[in-house]
């Protein structure tokens, strides 16, 4: 495992990639469930009792930086398996549309216009978004797992 | 005659019986709002009663719902520290004016809090409502049900507050405040505008930390 690992990110490009995926998510995905605020000074902070929320996003955000890569690595350099990358981006996509806040300024956009089927659909990502977190996380590992084992049996007949 | 006294002593009786009758039992709902209040541009005159000094240098004006979390995580987080060093010092007061907007529980929920205003407990209310969320909008926690029975935890006189609630009373008030907070520009829960003593205004949303409260407020006394 560490092996694959060692080989994608060996490549500059990927851990460049890898980085921005991961510093770009949480950064997002802090700021969209309030830990984070830029405005009018930068200031963070985990409230009592959101400290499992924020953990989720930290392994969220890793995980998408960690899996993300190996795919576009296996589609650029393999040039296979394109449908794999579609698990990786949307475990990421739901694990962030969980992270919006119905509070917050995406949620009263989407609640203003689309009004109570809006405010519907908010409530749910709101009410259910530990478990859809724990979801796309549990998505994003077992894509990790199947991108990980297929790169070992593609890399042994496909050398590098 | 003595018929004469007797029926006229029966409906002075009745009379009598009606108005102390009518007195007793009909709803004490008059509210006395200062409909000219504002602070800075903000009219908070449909908004909460003043938390704090009324003289006090600094204006919080707090826009929020009683569903949002991020406003029980101020609530329970840095409220309490906001309190201990302005507001109980006379350096600030706060005012809280409805953004209901997250479920159909919210502006029900907002009304109850003016209906306990009627019997002077708007605060009280307001605090139990907030130590009362649940972590599910629109789960039942603050349905009409629920709401009337906070009022009868804390002691209000429930034939008031039950037709209070039950009539809408406050419904065009939380309407009105709604439209308030948007046009001042509130696009999330809690929105929070600062005025300083000069009616200088700092506008922020999200439940933000202490320090950013205490860096704007002692920037503006």
């Amino acid at each position: 495992m560490f092996e694959i690992l060692k080989t994608v990110f060996s490549n500059f490009r990927y851990s460049q990639l890898a980085i921005v995926i991961f510093v770009s998510m949480l950064i997002g995905l802090l700021y969209l469930s309030e830990f984070l605020f830029f405005d009018p000074f930068i200031a963070g902070h985990i409230p009592v009792g959101t400290e499992f929320g924020f953990s989720l996003i930290v392994i969220l955000s890793g995980l998408s930086g960690l899996v993300l890569p190996m795919n576009v690595y296996r589609i650029n350099i393999l040039k296979n398996s394109k449908g794999k990358i579609g698990g990786s981006v949307f475990g990421s996509f739901i694990g962030a549309a969980a992270g919006a806040c119905s509070c917050g300024p995406i949620g009263f956009a989407i609640i203003s216009t689309f009004g109570s089927v809006g405010a519907t659909s908010m409530a749910f990502l709101t009410n259910y978004e530990i478990p859809i977190r724990l979801a796309a996380i549990g998505l994003l590992a077992l894509t990790y797992y199947t991108t990980v084992k297929s790169l070992k049996i593609e890399c042994k007949l496909k050398p590098q | 005659m003595n018929k004469k006294v007797i029926i006229f002593g029966i409906i002075v009786a009745i009379v009598g019986i009606g108005i102390l009758g009518s007195y007793s039992f009909s709803p004490n709902e008059t509210v006395n709002l200062d409909m000219g209040r504002t602070h800075g541009d903000v009219s908070t005159a449909m908004g909460s009663p003043i938390l704090g000094d009324p003289s006090a240098p600094i204006t919080i004006v707090e826009f929020g719902d009683y569903q949002c979390h991020a406003c029980y995580n101020w609530f329970h987080t840095h409220k309490p520290v906001i309190y201990e060093n302005y507001i109980a010092t006379g350096k600030a007061n706060l005012i809280f004016i409805d953004l209901a907007f997250l479920g159909r529980d919210s502006p029900i929920a907002a009304q109850a809090s003016y209906c306990a205003e009627d019997q002077g407990m708007y605060w009280e209310y307001h605090d139990l409502l907030y130590n009362s969320q649940e972590s599910q909008i629109d789960n039942g926690w603050a349905n009409s049900e629920r709401l009337k029975a906070f009022a009868f935890n804390l002691g209000l006189e429930m034939t008031l507050f039950e037709s209070c609630l039950d009539s809408d009373k406050y419904s065009k008030r939380v309407q009105y405040n709604v439209s308030e907070a948007k046009k001042h520009g509130a696009r999330a829960t809690p929105t929070f505008i600062i005025v300083g003593p000069d009616n200088q205004q700092e506008q922020f949303q999200g439940g933000q930390p202490y320090t950013t409260f205490k860096q704007i407020m002692d920037n503006m006394i």
